[in-house]
């Protein structure tokens, strides 16, 4: 094939017909020339590759869809922050709340029906101090009789006293530590009178018999 | 393996965190900033040059590559992986440039093209330039996509959803119709 001018279109199209262009182009000026544009213009097209600096311009498209992130975050989205949330305010609320209580119970009169209030321990505590002087004075009486106790009646009353006393003993400490606690006084009470009466039986006993 | 379009290999293995495309459309799918941040890293530089030759300006570029990257984000979760994600972002960016261009024609913003040959003796570049707009939209979008921009005919079609031989015909028209009109601007 002869290559001619008019086949310089499909040379540039088909690199299998370049050889021949180049032949070509030894003895046609014009066609050399329109060879030479074709490659600079794909030389040239690299250099119009543009690059700028844009630091603003990821800082802005972050921002952007952050701002509309936001509305989308719904609680329950983000069960697991709660989830943590709640069970630090438990770990800090729930040794408070106990620490406190018993600070309370320590220092100040509760107003639930559970405890009593300072007016009402002060009365207790008078009451119990009143039971505790008429218990000894009944000791003291009842000291002979229980010291020489021959009958089952007065031994067995003696047993019953020894057993009211650690009773007694017990539950006295265990109001120390809850002086408020309405349960435990009014079982320390039933305590001292069931001693009181016990003394009382002993004491009747001998003037029974 | 073509990692990323036109990106060499050893610069895909420089980022541990995401070492490959798939790895990284994952990551893009489950919205993490970061994945977009190192997508932007990638391509933004491409994406800006390429817009500014389809819209003439840094600042339009710049506002229609926040514009295609704020898309390619809040779409990213329905991402199936058909196309690569470059090819994905490209072709979102290319849409976004129509739409610039378009809402521009509206407005009749758009400047009379260039006469470039009213001028002769200007430098090949400048020249070059001035022809690109005299070209039509399919010509001017493949020059720009693999003689400016480095893209493959292979990625080429993709972008643009053409087979890979419509990519090389257009290609070859664009030249075609380039060296004519430079040519007839230097007699």
């Amino acid at each position: 094939m002869k290559f001619e001018c008019g086949d310089l279109d499909r040379a540039m199209a088909n690199s299998d017909l370049l050889p021949e262009a180049r032949e070509h182009f030894k003895t046609c000026a014009a066609c050399r020339r329109e060879y030479r544009l074709w490659n600079e213009i794909s030389a040239t097209a690299r250099e119009l590759h543009e690059e700028w600096d844009t630091p603003a311009l990821w800082p802005a498209i972050r921002e952007t869809l952050q701002a509309e992130r936001k509305p989308e975050v719904f609680w329950w989205k983000q069960w697991k922050t709660w989830a943590i949330a709640a069970a630090l305010a438990i770990a800090v609320a729930v040794p408070l709340g106990l620490w406190r209580h018993s600070q309370a119970t320590r220092t100040t009169a509760p107003t639930t029906p559970d405890f009593l209030t300072e007016q009402a321990l002060r009365e207790v505590e008078t009451s119990e101090a009143a039971y505790r002087q008429s218990i000894e004075k009944l000791s003291k009486l009842a000291a002979p009789k229980l010291a020489t106790a021959s009958s089952p009646a007065v031994v067995n009353e003696k047993e019953r006293l020894s057993l009211l006393d650690s009773a007694i003993a017990e539950t006295r400490a265990n109001v120390a530590s809850n002086r408020f606690n309405i349960r435990l006084q009014t079982a320390l009470a039933d305590l001292y009178r069931q001693k009181q009466e016990t003394l009382h039986e002993i004491l009747n006993h001998d003037a029974k018999n | 393996m073509v990692w990323e379009i036109g990106l060499p290999l050893p610069f895909a293995a420089s980022v541990p965190d995401h070492p490959t495309e798939a790895e990284l459309a994952e990551a893009c799918r489950r919205g993490n900033v970061r994945a977009f941040e190192r997508l932007y890293q990638l391509h933004s530089a491409r994406m800006k040059s390429l817009a500014f030759h389809l819209l003439g300006s840094r600042a339009d570029a710049e506002d229609t590559v926040q514009e295609a990257f704020l898309k390619v984000c809040r779409a990213a979760h329905g991402f199936e992986g058909h196309s690569s994600l470059s090819t994905w972002i490209y072709r979102i960016l290319i849409n976004c440039c129509y739409d610039a261009i378009r809402k521009r024609q509206r407005l009749a913003e758009s400047p009379a093209p260039p006469d470039f040959r009213a001028e002769t003796n200007v430098p090949l570049k400048v020249a070059l330039q001035r022809a690109l707009s005299a070209l039509n939209e399919r010509q001017r979008m493949v020059f720009l996509l693999f003689e400016v921009e480095g893209l493959r005919h292979s990625e080429i079609a993709a972008v643009l959803e053409v087979p890979e031989g419509t990519s090389r015909s257009w290609l070859f028209e664009a030249k075609s119709q380039l060296k004519r009109l430079l040519t007839e601007a230097a007699k």
